[in-house]
């Protein structure tokens, strides 16, 4: 168990840093997506994209 | 969703990740590719702190340097990748534990053969701490682990038989090496010189020392200056599994 743990010991450090600041970096930029999302979702440029003006809307 | 299944997802993806940037630091170790890797580390730091900083136009640099980066990564490292994923596909992942307890069991099938007999037997097994000094002193053998060949070995009048070997991750690397004596005042006198010199590696060393004593046929292991007598096949089975990796060292 000992030397499952100190068998190469800062690699295993090293790759455990790397995995968390990937991780929370990644985390962080996927907030900010949905955010933005959520932002064009509320100014409605989303709903626009989908209905664009130039396509009929039914009369009544 | 609540807090604990969050934090499970969080923990299980990092552990992912873990295992993948430690899979690629091991295989890259060794060769040409860890001077990139190192390149690449200093470069995602930098991006990292650039951005922490609020430095937005190095920012932007460094984001373009990563697109290209990735094409460049592709292109260096095109043969290692082909062999890393041609490796992750003949992999036996089952492999490993085979080879362990198939090793174990043929050191300890030949130490209590040898035993029965009252022949003695000397093993190092090698760790960390490379053997060459003692290899040096041996003649190179570079067998697959078998309890026939150590059987043949270590029986009497046979011109390797005296002296000891080393086993190298799973292979024998030679025979009939000269080990250091313990220089250990505490040590019993009645000791003999097998158990002494494996006494004086294990000192020296971090190699686990078999020894099998030809008067009384014990088995004993000598593991960091401590000699353990009169293991039974069980006893020695358990030592060699927790402390012997074969993996760890690149075979032959």
């Amino acid at each position: 168990m000992n030397n499952w743990i100190t068998n190469n010991f800062w690699i295993k450090i090293l790759s455990l840093i790397l995995a968390i600041v990937t991780w929370f970096y990644v985390n962080e930029e996927l907030i900010k997506e949905k955010q933005m999302t959520k932002q064009l979702y509320k100014s409605s440029i989303i709903s626009q994209i989908q209905y664009p003006s130039y396509e009929k809307k039914p009369v009544k | 969703m609540n807090h604990y299944t969050v934090l499970a997802k969080m923990l299980t993806e990092i552990c992912i990740l873990w295992f993948a940037y430690y899979g690629i630091l091991i295989f890259a170790r060794g060769t040409r590719g860890v001077y990139v890797l190192r390149g690449i580390i200093l470069i995602t730091s930098l991006f990292i702190i650039t951005k922490l900083l609020g430095f937005e136009r190095i920012n932007w640099i460094f984001t373009k340097i990563f697109a290209l980066s990735i094409l460049a990564f592709l292109i260096i490292f095109q043969q290692e990748i082909r062999r890393g994923l041609a490796s992750i596909g003949q992999r036996r992942w089952s492999r490993f534990f085979l080879k362990q307890s198939e090793i174990i069991n043929e050191i300890t099938t030949a130490c209590f053969l040898l035993s029965k007999r009252k022949i003695g037997l000397l093993i190092a097994i090698e760790r960390e701490t490379r053997l060459e000094d003692y290899i040096e002193s041996g003649v190179e053998i570079d067998a697959k682990v078998n309890s026939e060949l150590l059987i043949t070995i270590f029986t009497p009048n046979t011109p390797l038989h005296d002296g000891g070997i080393v086993i190298s991750g799973e292979r024998i690397a030679v025979s009939g090496c000269l080990f250091p004596l313990t220089q250990n005042p505490k040590v019993s006198a009645t000791l003999g010189t097998r158990h002494r010199a494996a006494l004086g590696l294990s000192e020296e060393t971090d190699a686990i020392v078999v020894v099998v004593s030809e008067e009384t046929g014990g088995v004993s292991v000598a593991i960091g200056g401590r000699l353990t007598h009169d293991l039974d096949r069980e006893s020695l089975e358990r030592v060699l599994s927790n402390l012997y990796r074969p993996d760890k060292k690149n075979s032959k």
